[in-house]
């Protein structure tokens, strides 16, 4: 690669815990080496966002307001790339649970007698509002998933995300399959790219990457239901992370 | 000396000496199954075990294999290979043998693979006989490979209180030579031998069917291949690949560059790919040249039953069942061979294995 | 078992490492297509047959199938031309005179160029089909006198797709191939045709007994065109297409470009009818 100024990197984050920047300081050495190729123009805490210029906008958290829509769409226009961070960025995450009641209960349910101080919308994640050009999955990220989409950006090449279940990870690790032991997973719905983190460290998948492009949902259904999941408990499982894409299961399985 | 005695009690020296020798590879147990990992206590090697989650193919044909060393500018591809070190897998039942030997024969055909090659001269191959069928989802006395047909260095038969051991190379006779305890096998040792055989044979059950040339001939009918079975099949696959990932014989694989952060020096891997994936056969224009999970899975049983059998006369299904036994949707092997053998009760196959009591 | 120093040597020239090759001229073709001149290292022929593809790499970005666009008989030197549409050849793209990259091969096997002696010929292109096409053609120029007539029939969207222009009515004028095209929409100023390629084959004058037709295009063509061939009475053998698959090592390994039990990489990219044939039902080129 020839030398090129380094691009500048900012940071954002919307609805979230903010797990996601955590694990930018989990990276250790690795985050140092990456900060010797770019520079960090905007880290929340420590730089304000104004009056900055940017090239890549690294976003964290869901959509949950008018103004982060507002919000988000100005930093859209100033990045040439933005960047999905983690999977409340990315698919909406934990924070999609708020779509399974109406936005009134849900206000009420958290804020009560002040619930009509609060403004609040259908979450999302970050492309039902903006183009996305990268994708970081995972909760929190995987780190060297981290590593490779930066490299992939500083390239200047697509991150294609892997369209294949976490089983194929999972059996390269050659883990006993949580279904042989009688356990739940969703590893089989699951995008892969985490190399089956959680399965790895004794845990089940919760599909915290999202699913499949292409889910097998009559094979699926069969499968859970034969290890004595009902369709509830599958949504439940599914909608964890999933929910803005919820809708999509609801129709897969209730066929 | 063709055929040796090893005692019972002496076996936990023999594994302490060949650990000396090579990198020693043996099965051991994984919470309710079992791997094949380094050995580094001789005590956890299992000799009886149920064939492996993955099969050995992964010490001879890794997850994940460099290809290449190479730097940008100034262009240059470093040595393709390592060295590697030589390496003894111990304890391989004689499927697993039947699996390297169909690995041999596509990694050797030209132009051939050298990256295979090189790995499989570093490998001695200590086999062990079965003389219990696993499970009900094994087919190997269909396929032929209960017993041992080749392909190893030294090939083990419990006897009760002592191995006899078949050298069966130079190599192999190497991990026996000039050890006090390890002696040629006497006339008794070899009556016993026999009788195991004998009695292994009342055992052992053909599984299919039908003998192998007529699952062939199923296999190369247009009906076979048009079968509304594989609609069935493809219905209850989830494309999880876990059938093909631990299988002895599928080769398949992916081809990824991975950059160093210096942008300058990086690694190209091949990666194992397997025919169930979405995106296996798509190219970058968009075509899908083998659309549906109906179509990957007949293509993953004409890859065992036809496509090998027509091009090198070789049957790429070794008979370990792993793939039935790793299927969380049960498409097993074995039913879906039988009825293909009998299209008009095709639907009467469905479970015929998976709910049959587990054999004792 | 191999010898251990066959092996060696086989280590060291291990057919997945690639040759360095250098661009020596580039330039856009249409607004997706690029052509590329590149010589390989220490000058060596790369020696191919008509019809054949290489690997090219590029480190980081990967590797993709490339069909070669020159004739064996252009020394010192190879063509590719390029679509824009996948990671390694977007990158490639941004590649310019001077340029390294990689490059395995010759891969496969080529158009039958022996048996076509002596033969009339039929050339289909459709799209990108004119790509591979154009080795056989520089070849066919090359050696004109062992060739019967020469029609080349051509294809695409519309006439600012259609590639290597200047060429093409080159080969017109000097060495009587008859030409026709045609394009799926037209702009004002075309004077051609207008409709799908399967239109212009009905009134090709042949004689089919000594005519091979050699059709390369996208996966949806080959059907209908070889559908139009058969009309015509051109025996299986004598229908030669060239398949487009998903390939990572050319060397009959990878799994990827198979057709039931044949792998394009090594048994093709160019296959006749007849092999077509045999297919169960997994070649999607093969007629109706």
């Amino acid at each position: 690669m020839k030398k090129q100024p380094k691009p500048k990197v900012a940071f954002f984050d919307f609805t979230d815990c903010e797990g996601c920047q955590l694990q930018l300081a989990n990276m250790g050495n690795t985050f140092l080496e990456l900060t010797e190729l770019i520079d960090i123009v905007n880290f929340r805490e420590i730089m304000s966002e104004k009056g900055e210029d940017y090239d890549i906008a690294v976003v964290e958290g869901s959509i949950s307001t008018d103004n982060d829509v507002k919000r988000i769409k100005e930093i859209r226009a100033k990045a040439k790339i933005l960047v999905a961070f983690g999977s409340c960025a990315a698919i909406a995450g934990v924070n999609g649970i708020k779509n399974r009641t109406s936005l009134e209960v849900a206000k009420e349910r958290v804020y009560a007698d002040k619930a009509h101080t609060i403004n609040t919308i259908k979450v999302m994640p970050l492309d039902r509002v903006v183009k996305v050009d990268y994708y970081i999955l995972n909760c929190p990220p995987y780190i060297p998933e981290i590593i490779a989409v930066f490299k992939s950006i500083l390239m200047g090449k697509p991150y294609p995300l892997p369209n294949y279940p976490v089983c194929v990870e999972c059996k390269m690790n050659e883990n006993v399959c949580r279904y042989e032991k009688d356990q739940e997973c969703m590893g089989p719905l699951t995008r892969a790219g985490c190399n089956s983190w959680c399965i790895n460290n004794g845990n089940r998948c919760y599909a915290c990457r999202g699913l499949l492009e292409n889910p097998a949902a009559d094979g699926a259904k069969e499968i859970l239901e034969k290890y004595g999941l009902k369709v509830e408990d599958i949504l439940n499982h599914f909608t964890l992370y999933n929910d803005p894409q919820g809708e999509k299961y609801d129709q897969e399985f209730a066929r | 000396m063709k055929y040796a005695s090893l005692k019972k009690e002496d076996l936990n020296k023999w594994l302490e000496h060949l650990k000396k020798k090579a990198r020693l590879y043996a099965p051991r147990k994984k919470e309710n199954l079992f791997v094949f990992r380094p050995v580094k206590n001789v005590k956890d090697v299992c000799l009886e075990y149920m064939p492996t989650i993955l099969p050995p193919k992964k010490y001879y044909f890794p997850q994940k294999e460099k290809l290449l060393k190479f730097t940008v500018n100034p262009f240059k591809t470093a040595k393709a290979i390592a060295e590697f070190e030589e390496y003894i897998l111990f304890a391989v039942h004689t499927c697993d043998i039947a699996g390297i030997q169909c690995m041999d024969v596509i990694f050797r055909e030209g132009p051939e693979d050298p990256n295979y090659l090189n790995r499989k001269e570093k490998m001695t191959i200590v086999g062990m006989e079965c003389f219990k069928p696993c499970d009900k989802y094994a087919n190997c006395v269909s396929m032929g490979n209960h017993v041992p047909r080749g392909g190893y260095d030294l090939m083990m038969v419990d006897i009760g209180k002592s191995f006899i051991i078949h050298i069966n190379s130079q190599k192999g006779e190497r991990l026996i030579a000039d050890l006090s305890y390890i002696k040629g096998a006497n006339e008794n040792d070899m009556r016993k031998l026999e009788e195991k055989r004998q009695e292994k044979k009342k055992i052992f059950k053909e599984e299919l069917n039908a003998p192998l040339p007529k699952v062939y001939e199923a296999f190369s009918s247009q009906g076979s291949f048009d079968s509304p079975l594989w609609d069935e099949v493809g219905r209850r696959c989830v494309a999880c690949g876990n059938c093909t990932a631990v299988c002895p014989t599928c080769y398949c694989f992916d081809v990824a560059d991975e950059m160093e952060l210096s942008f300058n020096e990086g690694t190209r891997f091949r990666i194992w790919n397997y025919c169930q994936m979405d995106d296996f056969a798509r190219v970058a224009g968009g075509e899908d040249f083998r659309k549906g999970r109906p179509a990957r899975q007949r293509h993953r049983y004409y890859r065992k039953f036809k496509y090998p059998v027509d091009k090198y006369n070789r049957y790429f299904c070794v008979g370990c069942g792993r793939c039935s036994r790793t299927c969380m949707a049960d498409i097993i092997l074995i039913e879906t061979v039988n009825a293909l053998l009998d299209p008009e009760n095709a639907a009467s196959y469905v479970g015929s294995v998976k709910n049959r009591p587990e054999v004792k | 078992m191999i010898d251990r120093e066959i092996l060696l040597e086989k280590v060291k020239t291990s057919p997945y490492k690639p040759m360095k090759g250098r661009i020596i001229k580039a330039e856009m073709l249409t607004e997706k297509e690029k052509f590329f001149r590149i010589e390989l290292e220490d000058k060596v022929n790369l020696a191919h047959e008509p019809g054949q593809f290489v690997m090219v790499s590029i480190f980081g970005y990967g590797e993709a199938p490339i069909s070669i666009c020159s004739s064996p008989t252009d020394k010192g030197y190879f063509d590719l031309t390029v679509r824009n549409v996948g990671t390694l050849t977007s990158r490639l793209h941004q590649l310019g005179e001077g340029d390294t990259l990689g490059i395995r091969g010759p891969f496969g096997k080529g158009f039958p160029i022996d048996n076509m002696f002596g033969y009339d010929l039929v050339i289909v292109a459709g799209g990108l089909g004119i790509v591979p096409l154009r080795s056989l053609m520089r070849y066919i120029m090359h050696n004109r006198n062992d060739f019967g007539n020469v029609q080349l029939l051509l294809g695409c969207k519309s006439p600012k797709d259609l590639l290597f222009r200047e060429e093409v009515k080159e080969w017109k004028r000097r060495a009587e191939v008859k030409f026709n095209c045609t394009v799926d929409k037209a702009d004002p100023d075309w004077q051609g045709n207008v409709g799908l390629i399967t239109t212009l084959i009905p009134g090709v004058d042949i004689n089919p007994m000594r005519t091979y037709a050699v059709v390369v295009g996208p996966p949806i063509m080959y059907k209908f065109v070889i559908g139009e061939l058969l009309n015509k009475i051109i025996p299986d053998h004598q229908i030669i297409v060239s398949l487009e698959r998903r390939m990572k090592c050319g060397l009959g390994k990878c799994g990827h470009c198979q057709i039931e039990g044949k792998y394009v990489c090594q048994s093709g990219p160019v296959f006749n009818y007849a092999q077509l044939k045999d297919f169960k039902g997994e070649c999607h080129e093969k007629a109706a």
